[in-house]
C-alpha cells in the first residue's frame, strides 16, 4: 500500500521579485519538499542516494544533495511551519520526538535537533515571535521549549520543581506505618518499602533539554492554538472531555481565564479564525463557533448533516450509511481558516474522519450550512498558497490514496491514485479543480512518498485516531 | 458496584426500604454502602455531570433553595399516588451559590460538621465513588426530615463527581470561597502521580473556582504527601501559604482536623495530621 500525506504545509518564500512556494510533505517516516523551483529533497536521506554520490555515479539529477547521515523510523504525526518560515518543526509518533528543521534557500532539509518527551505529543504549535514551541501531550500537559535551544538549555535539565518526573522518584513513603490506610494502600506501600530496601527503581528516563510546565488537564489533550489579541498572548487547549480552556500565554500560563463550554463528545480540532473567533469541533453533530474572548457561543454548523447529506448523493457510499442521519457519526479530523484576501468573509475548510470530501463553510454573520467538495480519497491535511499573480488562493489537499474513499481500513486496489488536489474558490464562493501554477509547481511531490507498507493495521494507525476518541458508555465504573 | 447478586439484592431491599414514609428519618446504615477503597480518575465512568456550570440542575441538591418552587415531574416520578411517594423534588437553578466544596468527601463526616456552621453557606460533598456518595445523600435527607422545623442541613449536599476532570463544569470562575481536600488518597506507586488530588496543574483549575482570598485547606497523615501538596501548591503562583497565626484563627482549620472520618481514625491510633492553608492570591496585571 503506498503511504499518503498525513501532513502538508505550504510556504510563499518570495521575495525582491523572486517568486519561490514550496510544498513539505510527511509520508510514513519521511518528509519531502518541492519548491516551485524545481528543487526538491527527501529527509532523511536516502541511503542509496547517498551511494551514488559517493561513488560519483551520473548525475544526482534536480534531487539536491543531502547531507544529514539520519535514521528514522518513526512516523510523522505533526508538522508546522515557523512564522518567519525559516523552520519546520515537526512530530514523530512512536519515539515522542519534536523535531525542528532549517528551512534554506536551497530546499536542503537539515534537522536541527530531535527532542524526545516522556508522553506522546499530541498537537503543537509555535508562539507568535517564534521563541517556544507549545507542546501538548496524550497525558493533558503543555509544556514550553525553546524552538533553538541555547547552549545554556542544553546543559541545565529542566529544574527539578518544573519537571514531575525526577520529583516522583525521590518520593518515600516513610511516615505512613504508624497511620492508617485501606487494605490496598498498605499492601502498596510494603512493596514500596521492600523496593526502599532494595535501592530505588530506575527512574524513567527524563528528558534532559529544557522543557517547562505550563498547564495541564487531567485529561487526553487533542489540540493546542496560540493567539495574540491586543498585545495578550492567549494558549487555547482541547481535550477528550469536551473542554475547550482558555489560559494565558507564558509566562502566566498558570491562570485560566475561562472555559468555553457546550460541548458533549470529544473535542478534535481547534481553529481560530480571523482573530476573535474560534472554531471547535469533535465528535459532536455540530461544530461550535465561539466569540472566545467571552466565552461565548455564538453559532453551531451542522457538520454532520453536511457530510450526511454529501454521502447519501454518492453512489457508493450511501449502502454505508444508517437510515437515521441521528444514528451518523462523524470525527473531525481538520479544520482549516480560508485566507481570503477580504477580510469579511470568514471561511472555514472541515474534514471528518474517513470522508472523501472537504466542507466549506462561512463563519460569523454570514454563515453558510456547509457546501461539499467532494475528493479522489479521504481528506487528511489541508494548507493554502496564495501563487504570486492571483490574487485567489489555492488550497493543496492531501488524500488517502491507499485506502478505499470513505473507508478507513479497506485498502484500494489500484496503487496509482492521486495523493494531492488541488482547488481554488470562484468568485461565486464555489470551489473547483485548479489547473494553475501551483499545480503544476507541486505535481512532482503528488508522485513522491514513503516507502509503501504491507502492515494494514499500522497505516491506519497513522492515519485514523480521531474516532478512537469517542467514549463508549459504561465501558467502566 | 458490589459484585455478588445477593449481596447487591440485600443492599436493594434495603434501600427501597429506607425510602418508606415511616424510615425517612433514619439514618443510613454504612455497611450497605462500602465500595472498593480507589476509583481511577483517569478512567470515563458513567459519569453524569453538567455540561457547564448553568446547565446544572442545582435545586434537586438544594431544594429549599430551589428558585422555581411550583415543581414539575420529571421523568420516572409517576403521577399516581396509589403507592406512598416521597415528594417530587423541584428542578432547575436556585438563590443562591454553592461556595464551599468538600473534594473527595468520603462518608461525610467534615461536610455535616461544617453545615450547622455555616447555616447561611451552601456547601457541597464532591465524591467519586457512587455507594459512598449515595450513603452521604441518604445521610442529608434523613437530616433533613429530622431538621424540618429548623430547616437544618438545607445548605449540605453531595453529588458525584469526578473532581480532577470536571470541577470547571460544577463552578463558575471565582464562585467558591473554600475547598477542603481532606486526607486524599496518597497514591503511592510512582506511575499514579498525576493521579493526585494536588498538582501544579490543578491547582491552576482550584485557583479558577476560587474567589481571590479564597482558600485551599488541607490535611493528610503522610507526612510525604504533605511535603507534596505543601510543594506543589507553593510553587503556583496564585496561592500563599497562610501562617501559623492565621491557622489557628480559622475555625475550619480544627472542624477539619477532627470532625472527618479519617481525621477520627488517625486520632484513634494516635497518628500525626499536617495541615497546611493556601489563599487564592488576586491574579497580576497582563505582562
Ligand atoms: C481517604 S478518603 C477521605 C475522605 C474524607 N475527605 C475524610 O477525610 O474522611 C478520599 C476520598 O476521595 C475520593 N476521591 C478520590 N479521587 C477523587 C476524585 N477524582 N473526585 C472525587 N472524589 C475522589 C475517594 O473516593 C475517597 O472517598
Amino acid at each position: 500500500m503506498p503511504i499518503p500525506f498525513t501532513c502538508i504545509e505550504a510556504c510563499d518564500l518570495s521575495e525582491d521579485g523572486k517568486s519561490e512556494l514550496r510544498l513539505y510533505g510527511a509520508s510514513g517516516t519521511r518528509l519531502f519538499v518541492q519548491s516551485s523551483s524545481g528543487a526538491s529533497a527527501v529527509w532523511p536521506e536516502e541511503a542509496d542516494v547517498r551511494n551514488d554520490e559517493e561513488n560519483g555515479e551520473g548525475p544526482p539529477g534536480k534531487r539536491v544533495k543531502l547531507s544529514d547521515p539520519v535514521e528514522n523510523t518513526s512516523n510523522f504525526s505533526c508538522l508546522t511551519i515557523t512564522n518567519d518560515k525559516k523552520h519546520l518543526v515537526a512530530v514523530t509518533a512512536e519515539d515522542k520526538c519534536i523535531r525542528v528543521f532549517s528551512i534554506d534557500s536551497e530546499c536542503r532539509i537539515k534537522q536541527l535537533s530531535e527532542r524526545c518527551m516522556a508522553r506522546r505529543p499530541c498537537a503543537i504549535c509555535v508562539t507568535a515571535d517564534d521563541s517556544l514551541i507549545l507542546c501538548a501531550d496524550k497525558f493533558g500537559d503543555v509544556y514550553s521549549l525553546p524552538l533553538i535551544p541555547s547552549p545554556e538549555d542544553e546543559q541545565q535539565p529542566a529544574a527539578p520543581e518544573q519537571a514531575d518526573v525526577p520529583e516522583e522518584s525521590s518520593f518515600v513513603p516513610s511516615a505512613s506505618v504508624l497511620t492508617v490506610h485501606s487494605g490496598r494502600n498498605r499492601k502498596v506501600l510494603e512493596a514500596q518499602l521492600k523496593q526502599a530496601k532494595k535501592g530505588p527503581k530506575k527512574p524513567k528516563e527524563a528528558p534532559t533539554f529544557k522543557h517547562d510546565l505550563l498547564l495541564g488537564h487531567v485529561s487526553m489533550l487533542t489540540d493546542i492554538a496560540y493567539a495574540v489579541v491586543d498585545k495578550r498572548s492567549y494558549i487555547i487547549t482541547a481535550d477528550r472531555d469536551e473542554h475547550v480552556r482558555v489560559s494565558r500565554g507564558p509566562p502566566q500560563a498558570h491562570i485560566i481565564e475561562d472555559f468555553c463550554h457546550g460541548h458533549e463528545a470529544f473535542i478534535s480540532r481547534l481553529c481560530v479564525v480571523g482573530q476573535d473567533l474560534l472554531v471547535s469541533g469533535g465528535g459532536d453533530p455540530d461544530l461550535f463557533v465561539w466569540d472566545w474572548l467571552h466565552y461565548k457561543l455564538l453559532q453551531k454548523l451542522p457538520i454532520r448533516n453536511a457530510v450526511f447529506e454529501f454521502m447519501r448523493a454518492q453512489t457508493d457510499l450511501a449502502s454505508t450509511l444508517p437510515e437515521d442521519v441521528s444514528s451518523f457519526k462523524v470525527a473531525v479530523s481538520g479544520i482549516w481558516s480560508v485566507p481570503h484576501a477580504q477580510s469579511d468573509v470568514k471561511e472555514i475548510l472541515v474534514a471528518c474522519e474517513g470522508v472523501p470530501a472537504l466542507f466549506s463553510f462561512n463563519v460569523g454573520s454570514s454563515s453558510t450550512t456547509g457546501q461539499a467538495i467532494a475528493l479522489s480519497g479521504n481528506a487528511l491535511d489541508v494548507t493554502f498558497v496564495q501563487a504570486g499573480t492571483e490574487s485567489t488562493c489555492t488550497a493543496i489537499v492531501s488524500v488517502d490514496n491507499a485506502h478505499m474513499p470513505g473507508s478507513t481500513t479497506e485498502i484500494r486496489k489500484d496503487e496509482s491514485a492521486v495523493r494531492l488536489h488541488f482547488f481554488s474558490p470562484q468568485s461565486d464562493g464555489q470551489w473547483t479543480q485548479a489547473a494553475g501554477a501551483v499545480q503544476q509547481a507541486f505535481e512532482g511531490l503528488g508522485g513522491s512518498a514513503d516507502k509503501p507498507t504491507t502492515n494494514a493495521k499500522a497505516l491506519h494507525n497513522i492515519l485514523y485516531g480521531v474516532e478512537n476518541l469517542r467514549k463508549r458508555p459504561g465501558s467502566d465504573d | 458496584m458490589p459484585g455478588e447478586p445477593a449481596k447487591r439484592l440485600k443492599r436493594e431491599e434495603y434501600k427501597n426500604a429506607l425510602h418508606s414514609e415511616e424510615n425517612k428519618a433514619e439514618l443510613p446504615k454504612k455497611r450497605f454502602y462500602r465500595q472498593r477503597a480507589h476509583a481511577n480518575p483517569f478512567s470515563d465512568h458513567s459519569l453524569q455531570y453538567p455540561r457547564s456550570p448553568a446547565d446544572m440542575d442545582w435545586a434537586s441538591y438544594y431544594p429549599a433553595y430551589a428558585v422555581n418552587k411550583e415543581i414539575e415531574m420529571t421523568e420516572g416520578e409517576s403521577h399516581d399516588h396509589d403507592q406512598q411517594q416521597p415528594a417530587p423534588t423541584p428542578h432547575g437553578p436556585i438563590s443562591k451559590q454553592v461556595e464551599i466544596a468538600d473534594i473527595g468527601c468520603g462518608y461525610g463526616g467534615l461536610l455535616f460538621a461544617l453545615a450547622p456552621k455555616f447555616p447561611e453557606t451552601l456547601i457541597l460533598g464532591m465524591e467519586i465513588r457512587t455507594a459512598v456518595t449515595e450513603y452521604v445523600q441518604e445521610k442529608v435527607r434523613a437530616l433533613r426530615t429530622q431538621h424540618l422545623s429548623t430547616n437544618s442541613y438545607q445548605n449540605a449536599s453531595c453529588i458525584r463527581a469526578n473532581t480532577m476532570k470536571f470541577l470547571p463544569n460544577f463552578f463558575k470562575k471565582g464562585q467558591l470561597s473554600k475547598i477542603f481536600l481532606c486526607f486524599p488518597d496518597p497514591h503511592f506507586k510512582q506511575r499514579k502521580h498525576k493521579a493526585r488530588i494536588v498538582s501544579y496543574t490543578l491547582n491552576s483549575e482550584y485557583a479558577y473556582v476560587l474567589k481571590p482570598g479564597g482558600v485551599v485547606y488541607t490535611i493528610t497523615d503522610v507526612e510525604d504527601l504533605h511535603k507534596w501538596m505543601v510543594g506543589h501548591l507553593e510553587r503556583h503562583p496564585s496561592f500563599e501559604r497562610l501562617n501559623e497565626e492565621e491557622e489557628k484563627s480559622d475555625e475550619c482549620v480544627e472542624i477539619m482536623r477532627m470532625e472527618t472520618e479519617e481525621g477520627k481514625k488517625v486520632t484513634r491510633n494516635g497518628g500525626n495530621k499536617y495541615v497546611a492553608c493556601f489563599r487564592r492570591i488576586e491574579d497580576p496585571p497582563w505582562p
